[in-house]
């Protein structure tokens, strides 16, 4: 019984950065269709910038942190006017081969300026620590990334639903058209996008390279985070959330009690399974053209 | 006119031999140079073993400088292969059959010298010291491969002689890479153990492709290990012990030689490396060794490029290649890769930086007989990553 709460606790614990990963991968899909495999890349810029603020200028905490924040707002913002949409006659397509371009130049950028060897990222909580809960053990970085990936689902939930950007991007994703007509400025409601997405990778960035950095660290994030995103239906945030959970869960079910080796894929034969019985995802709305 | 017929005879004459000599020329040997390749990760997760390569690169510059071998500069063609199989075999390829190498010299990986293995020995062309310890470099022994890392699977029967006889441990587990090279590992740790009446309390395979090493640690906890090797990359393997830390599992862990460049291990680690035994097959990096000290200033100090590590892995790079220079000097002027094999043959008692290195010439019932250093000895992480010896060389039965 305790090897199996620990098992859960321990799939919550992993689901926590795939949720992150899952939500900015949401926010980019729903104003613009867009699957943005660059997301990881996107965070792993920030997080090499902020570990050479923090280790080579000697930098405090509280301003390398807000800092890389800010940085990575700027990075996305940037990328989506200079490069995305310079696209002509841009296809969704397209769209993500170009991402997939970025994806490729931005890890060659991190691995050319601070080369191959892994580093550590000083992080003022030790990712080896740990809080028991009983018998049960959860580490600290942990216990923030699970409190981190709540607090921002919910800040993203209630900004799209109340705030004026916030609907502004969801009539953008609804109905580009419509919304340019209606007085949206939808160029800048995707570049903004792109920012705050940016943002959200960039936080799953920083909790995970306490333990170790290098320039491949974020790819597997963002495939899982992708895998979770697509499980919950890819426009839906407490969806990516869910299925974030769901899939740390399994994963650590799968290690546990089946086999340890095929762990890793596990989460991508569940989305295969999902997209088969249900292809709009758990939680996703279908949309249903009537006229 | 009878002048003439004699000029042309001449000519012909002349022509015939300086062609014939030329078809005689061994392949990547001229009067001034020898040609030699080698791959190495320079990008993708494997590239922190990439600074073989380089280290490789700053010793045959240094032996360059010193005037070449026999009269010859070394001319070495480094390309990265991003420990990609497919990479490695065609840039082998390319470089043999464009430019034409004389030898290959170590070389990173198992896979991505399995890819070219078969390559290489069927064309003839001398391959030394594979950056990798896989019995599959001996096993069977091939004429024209001498290999000088000793076995992973030596490695793993040391550290556990160690943990039953001195530390008296008796439950021994092992987290091993799913691939060749940690499968080496836990043949040798099995093996071993056996030798006790003992077996493997747990055997948890870890995927290249995992982040999240829980229930890995659960596993391990639950066979109650008291030693645990770790068969698996540096990344890997910090994951796993700070893993454990956070779910209060502190066995001895014990590690392989690729994880035995303590000064970095400790600092990504965050300290963590602290009190772990590794085997290692070479001088450490602050030993006062005059070889290594010569190394330190003539090739690392004067040919390294800005910001590369004085670490293991680099100087590794030299230590590979020593045997392949120790061989081509005692060829002479009369370079050929048959003259070659038969004086690495005739490689007795060589010590470079690393264990004594023995050679023999080939016997396809002695495997051992293309494996150059036998011997390891093992360290233990203190503080700041220094080491501590805990055995002298040491020859693993």
């Amino acid at each position: 019984m305790l090897d199996f709460l620990q098992t859960i606790v321990s799939g919550v614990a992993v689901g926590s950065s795939y949720a992150l990963m899952g939500l900015a991968m949401v926010l980019i899909y729903k104003t613009s269709e867009v699957v943005n495999f660059a997301q990881g890349e996107m965070a792993l810029v920030s997080c090499f910038f902020t570990y050479l603020v923090l280790e080579y200028h000697g930098f405090p905490f509280y301003v390398a942190f807000p800092g890389a924040l800010v940085f990575s707002a700027i990075l996305g913002c940037i990328l989506e006017f200079a490069v995305l949409r310079r696209a002509k006659e841009p296809t969704i397509l397209g769209m993500i081969i170009i991402t997939i371009g970025l994806e490729m130049i931005l890890m060659g950028f991190v691995s050319w300026k601070f080369g191959a060897d892994p580093k550590t990222m000083p992080f003022p909580i030790s990712p080896y620590d740990s809080v028991a809960l009983g018998e049960v053990f959860v580490s600290s970085l942990e216990v923030l990334t699970f409190f981190v990936a709540l607090a921002v689902m919910a800040i993203l939930f209630f900004f799209l639903r109340y705030s004026k950007l916030g609907v502004a991007m969801k009539a953008t994703q609804q109905n580009n058209m419509a919304a340019r007509l209606m007085g949206i400025r939808t160029n800048r409601i995707l570049m903004f996008t792109w920012g705050i997405s940016s943002v959200v990778g960039c936080l799953a960035g920083l909790l995970i390279s306490p333990m170790t950095m290098q320039p491949y660290m974020m790819w597997g994030p963002m495939l899982k985070g992708f895998a979770s995103a697509v499980l919950g239906g890819m426009t839906s945030l407490p969806g990516a959330v869910f299925g974030a959970y769901l899939i740390g869960i399994i994963e650590n079910l799968f290690g546990g009690y089946v086999s340890i080796e095929f762990k890793s894929v596990v989460a991508f034969a569940i989305v295969v399974l999902v997209l088969c019985i249900k292809p709009s995802g758990l939680f996703a709305r279908h949309y249903v053209k009537k006229v | 006119m009878k002048m003439k017929g004699l000029f042309v005879g001449v000519l012909a004459v002349a022509l015939t031999l300086g062609l014939s000599f030329g078809a005689m020329a061994e392949e990547g040997v001229t009067d001034t140079e020898i040609h030699i390749g080698q791959w190495g990760p320079q990008t993708g997760p494997a590239a922190p073993w990439g600074s073989v390569a380089r280290g490789t690169d700053a010793y045959f510059k240094m032996i360059n400088a010193q005037g070449g071998i026999n009269g010859r500069k070394l001319i070495h063609h480094m390309f990265d292969d991003g420990y990609n199989p497919a990479k490695t075999k065609a840039g082998v390829k390319e470089l043999q059959e464009g430019t034409g190498m004389f030898a290959w010299v170590s070389g990173v990986g198992t896979a991505p010298g399995l890819s070219v293995v078969d390559y290489l020995m069927d064309k003839k062309i001398p391959w030394v010291g594979p950056s990798a310890g896989s019995l599959h470099w001996i096993d069977p022994p091939k004429k024209y491969l001498f290999a000088v890392y000793p076995l992973y699977y030596i490695e793993a029967k040391g550290l556990c002689e160690y943990a039953v006889e001195k530390l008296r441990k008796t439950r021994v587990a092992i987290a091993y890479q799913n691939d060749d090279y940690g499968k080496n590992g836990l043949q040798g740790a099995a093996e071993q153990l056996a030798k006790y009446g003992l077996e493997l309390v747990e055997q948890v395979p870890v995927e290249k492709s995992d982040t999240d090493m829980k229930p890995h640690i659960m596993k391990l906890k639950k066979a109650k290990a008291d030693v645990v090797l770790l068969w698996v990359t540096p990344i890997h393997a910090i994951r796993i012990v700070g893993t454990g830390k956070a779910m209060r599992f502190g066995p001895q862990w014990m590690s392989t030689s690729t994880c035995s460049d303590f000064p970095f291990m400790f600092k990504i680690s965050k300290g963590l490396w602290k009190g772990v035994i590794a085997a290692t097959f070479g001088e450490l990096p602050d030993s006062d060794d005059p070889l290594l000290q010569k190394y330190k200033k003539e090739a690392y100090e004067k040919y390294a490029a800005k910001g590369e590590r004085w670490g293991l892995f680099y100087y590794a790079g030299i230590l590979f290649a020593e045997p392949l220079v120790e061989g081509i000097k005692r060829c002479g002027k009369n370079l050929t890769r048959e003259r070659l094999v038969k004086e690495m043959e005739g490689i007795k008692n060589f010590k470079g930086i690393g264990g004594t290195i023995n050679y023999a010439p080939l016997d396809l019932a002695e495997p051992y007989c293309r494996q150059g250093q036998k011997e390891i000895f093992l360290v233990k992480c203190l503080d700041g990553g220094k080491y501590e010896k805990l055995t002298g060389w040491w020859k693993i039965k």
